[in-house]
């Protein structure tokens, strides 16, 4: 059993130690934070031996395999290296960096000491993600053409108060301030189908009222963009007021086109006008509902083996970063896509920058060259 | 003497903050996280023409930073907690905030502070139907077996109690039953859970720990200027309905629902079952009602207030009242 350490203590370290535990691959021996009461109450909760306020002597007294590392991100390239130093794999919580010049440290540190770098990109592990994988592999979508891919949040819940009612709130630190904090799901799906050269484009604006505080009333909450590599092109929509939340990806090839909803778990592929005249046209919704019929009696069957845990796309991906450091398999997230989604973001921040320097209240579109 | 309300904008906050000027209690601070709800200072000021009332703005997660709020106080009660949220969230809101608070207190020499903490804290799951729960009920060594709410209240509680007696600061802790009012929750998940269109009735024949909120902040402001130091209390009101009775009122006044009962040793055995599916699916379904939990929250036991009535408190509100008020209010809400 490898052993494992979590640095960084608020609510998603839970998910880590619960899916490590679930995998069965590696024993969570200790966990740490800076503030040590956040190291108690993981560490009493979820029954782990050793708890920290100093990753160093965590490091030195642990012998740890792996540690994951889920605190804010200005901490991660310090931690990292600390953690590489120490001989350890490092599965990283996104945003993987501040920046793509830290990406770049940090993977190149990984490298030179022979470690892995993961990150939790999980969503490319959910089910609706992986049928897409296993689509692509067979190419039953043809060439890509253009991928849409949509996130939102809601700025009334319990993440979403905490950052609007303190202007302390890390979040507000960020470059791109609450849009850095998802971006990574937002783009991670759909890196691996572009490639290094990519033109972006941006639209953000806060269509919220102001509350007040200059700093919560500085962070946009409507985000669009576009991005193009070659032939391909992303358009994707970030937004704190559409309901329902959206969590999609809608992917359209030369051959088939296939739409993900990673909320239901379901992946359908768009109709087809395959009959004639208007007769033709009453078969394609009973089609469609017989595919997402199908998207049910999947669920349902997962459901029962007991692979539908909320954190069942986190947990594959452990599993296959745990392949990699037992040297079983490939980089579930290679680092050169670690690098492209950061450097992405980079670009989009930028532009969201020039946005809002721009605008009181308007959106203005920014073209950001690769 | 002046009094340091935290988590005044609260719904138990805004009505201590009433409480203690009707006891003449003139000379208040209160905390809100970012400013007063609209309209409140000035609803005080307007019925209470004598008062003085400071506000200070602070977040009590950042550590060291509100010491100028806490200068020339002499008494503190400390309401904020955070009440929802993930476990991690609640746990820092609650128990890092706190001892923040009491740490800043200890340095500044507060003199006195008065804890509201949780019924959620009593070690109440070896008590039989028919026991009475009051002030001399022990509390949990560390609660994680009640759930997050339940851990990071008892943590909070253990964590004053250190601070007192590094600093010499005297203590008083007021644990609420359920406090409900307008303005409050509808349905505590004593009563039960909706889920799927059903309402399953948990708590049924078992006393249901209310405590009106204005009842509530009259036993806090009362507790807090007059009670012994070192003393406890268990918050509810007299004349409290069974679970069953509180959701026929709800149903009958506020809005209809279909109805499941559960009876107490079926939801004791649903329990087992759910811990066992949880640990077999490795976490697929929260086991959120464990055998402990269902013990603790829902063996049909009975309440006292003694302590209270000895230090002077009197029920403001009865409860018919308070139930008649808040049923209107919920009826009156949009529907969710």
């Amino acid at each position: 059993m490898l052993r494992v350490g979590i640095i960084g203590c608020g609510k998603i370290a839970d998910g880590h130690v619960e899916q490590i535990r679930a995998i069965g691959r590696g024993e969570v021996v200790a966990v740490c934070d800076r503030e040590p009461l956040m190291a108690e109450q993981l560490a009493v909760r979820l029954k782990i031996p050793g708890r920290y306020d100093d990753a160093a002597e965590m490091f030195a007294k642990e012998r740890l395999d792996v540690v994951h590392i889920a605190t804010p991100p200005d901490s991660h390239l310090f931690l990292a290296k600390m953690a590489f130093a120490a001989g350890c794999h490092v599965f990283m919580e996104k945003p993987f960096a501040l920046t793509a010049a830290q990406t770049r440290e940090i993977l190149a540190l990984a490298e030179q000491a022979g470690r892995k770098a993961g990150v939790n990109y999980l969503y490319n592990y959910e089910t609706p993600g992986l049928e897409l994988e296993e689509l692509v592999k067979k190419g039953t979508l043809g060439e890509i053409v253009h991928l849409d891919t949509s996130y939102g949040y809601n700025l009334a819940g319990d993440y979403g108060l905490a950052v609007m009612t303190d202007p302390g709130h890390w979040v507000h630190r960020l470059p791109g301030k609450l849009f850095h904090n998802v971006l990574d799901h937002v783009l991670a799906k759909v890196i691996p189908f572009l490639g290094d050269e990519i033109d972006t484009r941006v639209l953000a604006f806060r269509r919220r009222g102001p509350t007040g505080s200059a700093i919560v009333d500085a962070m946009p909450d409507e985000l669009r963009f576009i991005l193009r590599s070659g032939g391909v092109t992303v358009s994707g929509n970030v937004s704190a007021h559409g309901r329902p939340v959206p969590h999609t990806l809608k992917v359209v090839g030369t051959n088939d086109s296939v739409e993900l909803d990673y909320t239901a778990r379901t992946l359908i592929q768009a109709s087809r006008w395959s009959a004639p005249s208007a007769l033709g046209r009453q078969f394609m919704a009973w089609t469609q509902a017989k595919q997402l019929a199908a998207n049910g009696r999947r669920n349902i069957t997962r459901f029962r083996k007991y692979e539908f845990h909320y954190f069942q796309c986190m947990r594959v991906l452990l599993d296959r970063f745990y392949d990699a450091v037992e040297g079983q398999g490939p980089d579930p997230i290679p680092p050169e896509q670690i690098l492209r989604v950061c450097r992405v973001i980079d670009q989009i921040v930028e532009g969201v920058d020039a946005c809002m320097a721009q605008q009181n209240g308007n959106g203005t579109a920014k073209e950001v060259a690769a | 003497m002046k009094i340091l309300v935290t988590g005044a904008g609260g719904f138990l906050g805004k009505q201590i903050a009433r409480s203690l000027l009707m006891q003449g209690q003139n000379d208040l601070r209160l905390h809100f996280r970012n400013k007063a709800p609209a309209g409140f200072i000035e609803s005080l000021l307007k019925e209470f023409p004598q008062a003085q009332i400071e506000t200070a703005a602070a977040n009590l997660l950042a550590r060291g930073s509100f010491d100028a709020m806490l200068q020339g106080v002499d008494c503190v009660i400390h309401a904020a907690a955070g009440m929802k949220g993930a476990a991690a969230d609640m746990f820092a809101n609650t128990v890092m905030g706190s001892r923040n608070v009491f740490e800043a207190c200890g340095k500044t020499g507060i003199q006195r502070i008065t804890l509201i903490s949780s019924f959620a804290v009593y070690k109440t799951d070896g008590m039989k139907p028919g026991d009475t729960l009051g002030e001399d009920t022990p509390i949990e060594p560390v609660g994680v077996d009640k759930g997050p709410y339940g851990y990071a209240k008892t943590r909070q509680e253990h964590m004053f109690m250190e601070f007192a007696a590094q600093y010499g600061f005297e203590t008083v802790i007021l644990r609420p039953g359920v406090i409900y009012g307008p303005g409050g929750g509808a349905l505590s998940p004593r009563v039960g859970l909706k889920a799927m269109g059903l309402f399953a009735s948990l708590g049924n024949g078992a006393l249901l720990p209310l405590t009106y909120v204005e009842n509530c902040a009259d036993a806090v402001a009362r507790a807090a200027v007059h009670a012994p130091s070192g003393s406890a209390f268990a918050v509810t009101d007299d004349n409290i309905p069974t679970c069953r009775q509180y959701l026929d009122g709800y149903l009958k006044n506020v809005q209809k629902m279909r109805v499941v009962t559960l009876p107490f040793g079926l939801f004791l055995w649903v329990s087992k079952k759910l811990v066992a599916y949880n640990k077999a699916s490795k976490g697929q379904m929260p086991a959120v009602f464990t055998p402990y939990v269902v013990k603790s929250m829902y063996t049909p036991i009975r309440y006292s207030n003694d302590g209270l009535k000895k230090i002077g408190w009197t029920q403001r509100v009865p409860t018919a009242e308070g139930l008649s008020r808040t049923y209107a209010w919920l009826k009156a809400q949009p529907p969710r």
